[in-house]
């Protein structure tokens, strides 16, 4: 699976949409989902919102990604329809509080999955500029976007390591997993943030110039679709929260 | 033409040692100079003064000047040497800014501003160049490291420099990779470029270093030509700590082969990811103990095979038997150990006698400190292990892997980016578990380090073990011959490279 994240990169260089209306997805759809509000227009939205990441993954051929998103949050959905009314007590709440956060917070997690996963750093550095974003934001913004690949690829390797010296839950502490893993995951993320920094600059990242992109990014029939969805869902949830 | 006129720097907050001590030197336009040395020499902080990344991203006291192409470079903005100077580091990881080739190669010409079109052109003839036309359109994570350094190099030559740099470019490299290198600095070389190179690996450099300059303490101790530099004996480069050019000027070391036990079985250690090709495939072996070395080319299962022995693969059947035991990839988890390449990746708690205490079964303090004076660490067991060099945080490594009491340890590359000394060290500390009884298995691409500590070696190709010798006089020949015929005579691989390539001179560099 972390083999399949990174190589999207190349592989499937025309995406499908633009890297702007994918931030404008992630952001609606977060929104939106996260936002509740519970009309009957909104109960359409939603679901056909929630659905969005799933045809995205389906049409990319992201098999993969696409039933890992549906098995869990039909999961989340499921216990939240069919656990929580026979539980009770403790048990109750924390299936409560688990469907609900998960079945929330899915949707904008996978569309923010599919932004990363078929958007080059190339892309993202075009549409910022294209958005007009100033130097100072967009090369932070591009620095982390470049980033994650390198904290997943530096996460797997020390969980083989710890794996490996019998540091697990269940073994002598616990409670310190988390600063077993984090610590040297910092300390890398640091010094390859440093080195990085210090090749971007001798290739003149940061020149006063305005700079200039070869990847050809642009507006197809499917942003126009997927806009026009995104417009929609906000001005009827807008609607929804401020009229009715 | 670079000029470094009695540079005097130093760290800000750093040590002593990592600084320079009034340094000259003159490099002339299309000169090749090889700048040698241990590790803390100064070398890398050298390279710094040409691509201006001292002063303006390292801090420190920077006395002298150091002229390039006519401008000073504390006086230049980065971005204006940027089209002067091309910089190659030692990590691929983490000099990428993008994660697809091509974008890569445009990088520097769109960070200055160029014209579409002219982007296109100049990738383009880079291209043709340096022969990258395989190499366009991927995602760098499914590059080796070898063509990840020839993108490295490409992406600089787009911007056209003069003066291209590079600090330590094989240190993550294997043989294949080295020699891919080795053409790409030939072909810029041809193009007439001045290029800076600061390693500790000196054999691939043979034939193309006009001027070699030997470092210690900061300053500059010696200058040879190139020449005369690589037909000295092994003595002189020993006595200077570098690593001995040539294959065969390695000593021969007597070692005890443990022949009395009982060896190690390996049966179906098979592993491949579904629908593709098996990158694994040992269906039975044999390994006597002692310390074996695992060599091979560039994908033949070597890291893919000791990430098995220790179980860290999923859905392993592998089965190893270890006096008598059966162990199971669950078991091995537990059984084996291994030192990664990157140990900043396996070291996690707050001091180093922490470390050790993580790994034990039942925390012995006494039993700690023992194993850290055995490694030369004890001065050290407060220290916060992040806080130490690479050696010795391998060091840390080895006392935490000593710590667990297993038997069975396995190196990932030991002695990537280590000069002669400290390659030595870990050669001693390795021979020592070894006579203690742990059956060591040790994955490198470094006909030294076989020599100095190994007893056997696995020679494995596309995921089979092809050949399983004991090092003795005549495993040394044919050690000595594997390298050899993987890149050892560049001569012989360079002209079967230009015959590939048509030609040696690249056009429109």
């Amino acid at each position: 699976m972390a083999k399949e994240f990174l190589k999207s990169g190349a592989d499937s260089r025309k995406s499908l949409l633009d890297p702007r209306t994918k931030i404008l997805l992630v952001i609606t759809i977060a929104a939106i989902v996260l936002g509740g509000g519970s009309g009957r227009r909104m109960n359409v939205i939603r679901p056909a919102l929630t659905a969005i990441p799933f045809v995205l993954f389906l049409l990319e051929k992201k098999w993969r990604l696409a039933a890992a998103y549906a098995f869990s949050y039909g999961l989340a959905y499921w216990g939240g329809i069919f656990l929580i009314p026979v539980t009770a007590g403790f048990c109750n709440s924390l299936l409560v509080a688990f469907c609900g956060i998960f079945a929330k917070f899915m949707p904008g997690i996978a569309m923010g999955a599919y932004l990363m996963n078929t958007t080059t750093v190339s892309e993202f550095m075009a549409a910022m500029e294209r958005i007009h974003l100033p130097q100072k934001l967009s090369i932070p913004l591009s620095v982390v976007f470049r980033f994650f690949p390198t904290v997943r690829e530096e996460y797997g390797a020390i969980g083989d390591a710890m794996r490996m010296r019998g540091i697990r839950f269940g073994g002598g502490k616990p409670f310190r997993m988390l600063e077993y893993r984090l610590i040297p995951l910092m300390v890398s993320c640091v010094k390859i943030g440093d080195e990085l920094s210090a090749a971007a600059l001798t290739r003149g990242l940061g020149a006063p110039v305005k700079r200039t992109n070869i990847c050809r990014i642009g507006f197809g029939v499917c942003d126009a679709i997927a806009m026009i969805i995104c417009i929609i869902s906000i001005f009827l949830f807008l609607a929804d929260k401020f009229a009715g | 033409m670079v000029e470094i006129k009695d540079v005097s720097f130093s760290y800000f907050g750093g040590k002593e040692d990592l600084g320079l001590q009034s340094v000259n030197l003159t490099i002339r336009d299309g000169e090749t100079v090889l700048l040698c040395g241990k590790s803390g020499c100064g070398k890398t902080t050298l390279t710094r003064l040409v691509n201006g990344l001292i002063p303006h991203y390292y801090d420190g006291t920077l006395k002298g000047n150091v002229i390039v192409e006519g401008k000073s470079v504390p006086d230049t903005e980065l971005y204006d040497i940027a089209q002067m100077v091309g910089s190659v580091f030692q990590n691929p990881r983490s000099q990428f800014f993008n994660v697809d080739t091509t974008s890569e190669l445009a990088f520097g010409c769109e960070n200055l501003g160029m014209p579409e079109n002219e982007v296109r052109e100049r990738i383009r003839r880079t291209v043709n160049a340096l022969s990258l036309e395989h190499l366009l359109d991927r995602s760098i994570f499914e590059l080796s490291g070898g063509e990840k350094q020839k993108i490295a190099c490409g992406s600089v030559s787009a911007l056209e420099p003069k003066i291209i740099v590079l600090d330590e470019p094989t240190s993550n490299l294997d043989f294949d990779g080295i020699r891919e290198l080795r053409g790409i600095i030939r072909r810029l070389k041809a193009a007439g470029k001045t290029i800076l190179i600061a390693e500790h690996r000196l054999h691939f450099l043979k034939g193309i270093a006009d001027r070699v300059v030997f470092m210690e303490d900061g300053k500059i101790r010696e200058e040879y030509s190139g020449r005369e530099f690589f037909s000295k004996e092994a003595a002189f480069y020993e006595d200077r700590g570098l690593r001995i050019p040539s294959i065969r000027q390695l000593p021969y070391r007597e070692k005890q082969q443990a022949a009395e036990d009982e060896p190690l079985r390996l049966k179906n250690f098979c592993f491949g990811y579904p629908g593709k090709k098996q990158i694994l495939h040992i269906p039975e072996c044999e390994i006597p103990k002692g310390i074996v070395a695992v060599i091979g080319h560039n994908g033949a299962g070597k890291t893919t095979f000791a990430k098995s022995v220790c179980g860290l693969l999923k859905r392993d059947k592998g089965e190893l038997f270890c006096q008598g035991r059966r162990l199971n990839a669950r078991k091995r988890l537990s059984a084996c150990c291994m030192v990664m390449q990157d140990t900043n990746h396996q070291l996690f708690t707050e001091s180093v006698i922490d470390e050790v205490l993580l790994s034990m079964k039942k925390e012995n303090r006494e039993k700690a400190e023992k194993i850290l004076d055995s490694l030369d660490l004890l001065s050290l067991k407060d220290e916060h292990p992040m806080s130490l060099s690479g050696g010795q945080k391998q060091r840390v490594a080895v006392a935490a892997a000593l710590g667990s009491d297993r038997r069975i340890l396995v190196f990932d590359e030991p002695t990537s980016g280590l000069d002669l000394t400290h390659m030595r060290e870990t050669a001693g500390k390795i021979l020592e578990l070894g006579e203690n009884g742990a059956v060591v298995l040790v994955v490198t691409h470094a006909p030294e380090f076989i020599s100095c500590c190994c007893t056997h070696v696995l020679h494995m190709e596309q995921g089979r073990i092809v050949e399983n010798y004991p090092l003795d006089r005549e495993g040394q020949e044919r050690m000595a011959a594997f390298f050899e015929g993987t890149g050892g005579k560049w001569e012989h691989a360079d002209t079967a490279y230009e015959k590939r390539n048509g030609g040696q001179c690249p056009a429109g560099l």
